[in-house]
């Protein structure tokens, strides 16, 4: 009997253990797009900057998603039959925005103002990785609040609670 | 079970739970974007403004909504999320009053009107098409052989224009306009002194002596906005103040000297003061001695010289009368009296101006209701619509009104919310807000408005012109124009020049010209009329006063539930009804506080309502806001049709049951605390330099921020508590909650009688303490002294032991004792730069950080400090007074430090040693207030 509860217990153990680890590769994991959209295509081989589509990331609180029309600017014409391309011309025709599915989370008593970062001149890739690289967009930073602050202590940004908290 | 089982079971459960809320986040949240930009560019996270008009009172103030662009239920929309008035507005200036603040809430209320409602064969009102409510009306039209009739509330500019166009062409009797409060009285006099019937508007900032009898200019009078304005303006001039009433009015008590007379006697004082004052002209008026006047008024002798002495001996007074003084049998004589000393003075060149007068052109009397009631009652009525006006009040009239509605063959009610006499109608068109349609507006001679929407219609709503336009349509199969908006701009093009129509656009008014037309005063008639004054028998024993609202208006607003959650500042009472009686008159019967009272004429019970004891309130007089009173007691007059507010010959009796009223202030009196010290004591013991203290002193380096609150300009009109409510996500908690002292207010207004008959508003908000008693409490280490000054509460390190609350001596901490439950469509109205916080967690006032945010974002851009004034917390914009300023206290040329530095100045408490950053400035007094 005590044999079999401690079995029980192990049991109970471990699969928590693998329930944790199913959580974390989700976490890490790109979640899936309506569009399989490539980073690395449009700004590796077509050579397009950040800004080209998200064009208030230096004004702005959020850097923008570019609208359905600024897309279709270069996808009337190009690579039109190709089937993602297809699905963009059904939204576009449909006057249905993309519901692009959000990478990077952060509470709602965050704030996080893209253009004062910018304007210090920080790179995007500081916080989103090399997306000229990236096919699939996953979080490649933690975004926890020890990650900001030590960024912050680091470069003598000021670290009291409401300059983020709201 | 066992404990080990248990444990286990725990485990696992919240191992899956953590799994579930975890895995639901990860893409999740959708980012929508624009399928095309839109032409009016928006800068994630950033506001943008559109100024239109406030639909909320005749008044019409101008708007500037604050929109931003939000994703809910995957719809990228814009939203308003506050309202303030527009800077420079020729009638509100920057300022909006508590009403208009809360016309937002109004906007996302969840018991608006939602879809058309038609009656059905057994008599339910179920949702229809408009389609199908239209076809209704047109037939009815058609077959009827009836006179149909169209009555609306006050309804001006191109939408009048449009009924008029509707009425003609479908063959309808548009009736006179009909609102509660018409000031059919003043415009009957006006009709009698200057064959002007209409109501004029005011400056007062001028004068330099304010004589207001009965007029409550600060909480419903022609536009009480600018009113305070203006009276700011003058107070810092040195103008004097005089008010006479009979009862206690939120205007009376800012006055520097407040007499009181006795209900209905103002004619006697008027025949006193036309005497004294209009000079030897007026040999018809009857005379009744100084003795009569005395007696009968209640003033002492003393008090009638004090007023005519200050009259006399100022260079541009100003007399205004109103609703109190207007609304009792002789209202008229008072009126045409007081409207003789005005034009005897000179004060139609000064002050009161009748070239700019109030648009009540079209607006009716109760006159016109009974004309209406007897139509009904005679089977001849056809369609009825009835837009915006629910025209059941507190007379008989309406009452028969009521009766009768159902003999019309049909009843089109245009409304935003469920008419209060909705079993009477046969079809409900619901309303678009204003902030979701397109109008204008001309409140008053020589001023346009536009109204235009900032969002999308929240519901399958119209806006009235639509609706109308639509009617006409689907009758003659052709379009008058394509919709509402088209129809406005072609007029707005006929009838304004286009650099006007561009202007009204862009900054929300224009003002045009405005033929100035001379006074003439009809001697003829004035002498007819002061020939026919005879003197009163003045009423006995009790007398019940029926007042306008500050905060329901006529009524109007009583369903939106921000208004009942903010506290009445004569009495902080929140969300419940009551009636007002004096000390003296409790102690008499033996009445307390929230026993419910049942008062009677003669042997007729009007009304049962739990009291409240008024300080300074006569032992003979009842008061009752009119909204309150659920009778048809009230009586019309018949000399102009306006609403009699007295009721005489009452008895008051206790019924035995109790309702415990939920009222905010433990005391309406300092007790001797001090909180207010008299005189102000600058230099005196409380203030003590080079305090000793366990804590460092705060070191700052560029900003430290304070406030400064002028007690002589706040009038109490808890504009800004409306205000903050809205700016920050407070959440809005109800009756069984304010009974248990679990208010959210972060402002509130304390109203303090004082024993020499004067009374103060102050203001209280977290007061920012140098030295914060809440900080050293806390084990989470939640409330802390940010480097600028603030005290400022960390929400996510709040575990909610409420030791801060219980240690803050200015009782300004807020807890969150649930989840506020933000209901669509109210959480689209919420502040994204503020976040609505969760159950369990300490709030407060933050002097509106995000707005500080923003000035030093802003400033840190152009790379410079923030600037004085720059940065306005929500309370602050909308005080119509400017009786708040808020800045940086560090810069010496800053308004904020010149008030810090007044000779008036205080702070609450300050013998605690807390060293708030909040400082008061102290009521002027003056040799008026020491003896009144």
């Amino acid at each position: 009997m005590k044999k079999l509860l401690i079995t029980g217990y192990f049991l109970i153990f471990i699969l928590i253990i693998v329930l944790l680890g199913g959580l974390w590769s989700s976490y890490r994991d790109a979640p899936d797009q309506p569009i399989a959209f490539s980073h690395k295509k449009h700004l590796t081989y077509v050579g397009l900057e950040c800004d080209h589509c998200h064009q208030y990331a230096e004004v702005g609180l959020q850097p923008g998603i570019p609208a359905v029309s600024v897309c279709m600017d270069c996808h009337e014409a190009v690579a039109t039959d190709s089937p993602e391309i297809i699905k963009l011309t059904g939204y576009w025709n449909r006057k249905e925005p993309v519901p692009w599915a959000g990478v990077y989370y952060l509470p709602q008593h965050v704030l996080f103002t893209h253009k004062r970062h910018i304007k210090k001149g920080i790179d995007c890739s500081e916080c989103h990785g090399d997306m000229k690289v990236v096919e699939k967009v996953r979080q490649v930073r933690s975004l926890r609040m020890g990650w900001c602050v030590t960024c912050h202590r680091e470069n003598n940004a000021p670290v009291d609670c409401w300059t983020c908290h709201k | 079970m066992q404990r080990r089982d248990f444990i286990k079971i725990l485990g696992l459960a919240s191992g899956a739970s953590l799994m579930n809320s975890c895995g639901a986040k990860k893409g999740a949240e959708k980012l929508i974007p624009h399928v095309i930009p839109p032409e009016i560019e928006i800068i994630p996270g950033q506001a943008i403004y559109f100024n239109t008009t406030c639909t909320e009172c005749p008044a019409n103030c101008g708007v500037s909504a604050k929109v931003v662009e939000k994703t809910i239920d995957q719809q990228l929309e814009r939203y308003p999320v506050k309202l303030d008035g527009i800077k420079n507005h020729p009638v509100n200036d920057g300022k909006l009053c508590i009403r208009g603040q809360s016309s937002l809430t109004r906007l996302y209320d969840p018991e608006r009107l939602k879809s058309p409602l038609m009656k059905d064969e057994n008599g339910e009102m179920v949702e229809c098409t408009w389609d199908d409510a239209f076809t209704r009306i047109l037939e009815a039209l058609k077959n009827s052989d009836k006179k149909h009739a169209y009555i609306s509330s006050r309804t001006t500019g191109t939408l009048s224009s449009l009924i008029d166009t509707f009425c003609n062409r479908l063959n309808i009797q548009r009736l006179k306009e009909f609102e509660i409060f018409s000031y059919a009285t003043l415009r009957e006099a006006h009709k009698v002194l200057f064959d002007r019937y209409e109501v004029p508007s005011y400056s007062i900032d001028e004068a330099d002596f304010l004589l207001t009898i009965g007029a409550d200019i600060f909480e419903t009078h022609g536009n009480p906005v600018s009113h305070m304005i203006q009276y700011a303006k003058a107070r810092k001039k040195g103008m004097k103040w005089t008010h006479v009433e009979p009862h206690v009015s939120l205007t009376g008590l800012q006055a520097d000297q407040r007499m009181v007379l006795n209900p209905e006697s103002e004619l006697y004082l008027l025949l006193y003061l036309a005497r004294q004052l209009a000079g030897n002209r007026l040999t018809q008026l009857p005379d009744p001695g100084l003795d009569r006047v005395v007696q009968s008024t209640g003033l002492t002798e003393e008090q009638l010289k004090d007023i005519t002495t200050a009259f006399q001996n100022a260079s541009r007074p100003l007399l205004l009368i109103g609703e109190i003084a207007t609304s009792s049998e002789h209202g008229l004589e008072v009126a045409v009296l007081s409207g003789l000393i005005q034009w005897t003075s000179g004060m139609m060149e000064r002050g009161i101006d009748f070239n700019h007068s109030l648009n009540y052109d079209s607006v009716g009397t109760f006159r016109d209701l009974k004309a209406l009631a007897w139509q009904l009652q005679n089977q001849d009525m056809g369609v009825l619509f009835m837009s915006k006006v629910d025209p059941v009040d507190k007379h008989p009239i309406s009452f028969y009104l009521k009766e009768n509605l159902s003999a019309a063959d049909l009843v089109v009610g245009l409304s935003d919310f469920m008419p209060v006499l909705s079993d009477d109608y046969d079809i409900i068109l619901p309303l678009s807000h204003s902030l979701e349609s397109w109008g204008d507006a001309e409140t008053r001679k020589g001023m346009r408005t536009i109204v235009q929407p900032v969002l999308e219609p929240l519901h399958n709503t119209l806006c009235e012109g639509d609706i109308l336009l639509k009617i006409l349509e689907k009758r003659s199969g052709r379009a008058l124009a394509p919709n509402f908006q088209e129809y406005l701009f072609a007029r707005l093009k006929r009838t304004l020049s286009n650099d006007k129509v561009e202007a009204l656009l862009d900054q929300g008014y224009v003002e045009t010209s405005t033929p100035v037309g001379k006074l003439n005063l009809n001697l003829r008639s004035v002498r007819r009329f002061l020939r026919d004054i005879t003197l009163p028998q003045l009423p006995e024993g009790m007398v019940l006063i029926a007042t306008p609202s500050l905060k329901s208006f006529d009524g109007r607003s009583r369903q939106l539930e921000l208004l009942n959650e903010i506290p009445d500042p004569l009495t902080t009472i929140t969300h419940d009804d009551w009636v007002s009686i004096s000390e003296g008159a409790a102690k008499e019967r033996g009445i307390k506080e929230g026993n419910v009272i049942s008062i009677a004429v003669g042997d007729k019970r009007i009304m049962e309502l739990p009291v409240k004891i008024q300080p300074f309130l006569s032992d003979h007089v009842v008061m009752v806001q009119r909204h309150m009173l659920d009778t048809f007691a009230l009586s019309i007059s018949d000399k102009t049709g306006d609403s009699i507010n007295y009721l005489s010959r009452l008895t008051m009796q206790k019924t035995g049951s109790n309702v415990d009223l939920a009222i905010m202030a433990g005391s309406l009196s300092q007790e001797g605390r001090g909180v207010i010290p008299n005189p102000a004591h600058h230099d005196a013991h409380h203030h003590v330099e080079g305090r000793k203290s366990l804590y460092p002193e705060h070191a700052h380096e560029n900003y430290r921020w304070a406030m400064a609150i002028d007690l002589d300009l706040c009038v109490g009109c808890s504009a800004c508590v409306a205000a903050c409510y809205i700016e920050n996500n407070i959440g809005v908690v109800g009756k069984e909650e304010h009974l248990k002292g679990r208010e959210m207010s972060w402002i509130r207004i304390e109203p303090y009688y004082e024993e020499d008959g004067t009374a103060h508003f102050l203001p209280m908000m977290c007061q920012h303490c140098d030295y914060a008693p809440c900080e050293a409490v806390c084990p989470a280490y939640a409330p802390y002294h940010n480097p600028e000054g603030l005290n400022v509460q960390v929400y996510n390190r709040c575990i909610g032991t409420r030791y801060c609350s219980n240690n803050c001596p200015y009782k300004v901490r807020r807890f969150n004792w649930k989840t506020h439950e933000w209901t669509d469509p109210q959480n689209r109205g919420l502040n994204p730069e503020m976040w609505a916080r969760p159950k369990g967690v300490m709030e407060k006032c933050t002097f509106c950080i995000q707005r500080i945010r923003f000035a030093k974002d802003k400033a840190k851009d152009e790379n410079r400090l923030v600037r004085d004034g720059e940065v306005v917390p929500a309370c602050a914009q909308a005080c119509p007074t400017n009786a708040i300023v808020f800045g940086n206290i560090m810069d010496k040329e800053s308004e904020v430090y010149k008030w810090a530095h007044s000779d008036r100045v205080f702070r609450v408490s300050e013998h605690l040693g807390t060293e708030p950053s909040v400082y008061y400035l102290q009521r002027k007094r003056d040799d008026h207030s020491d003896h009144a």
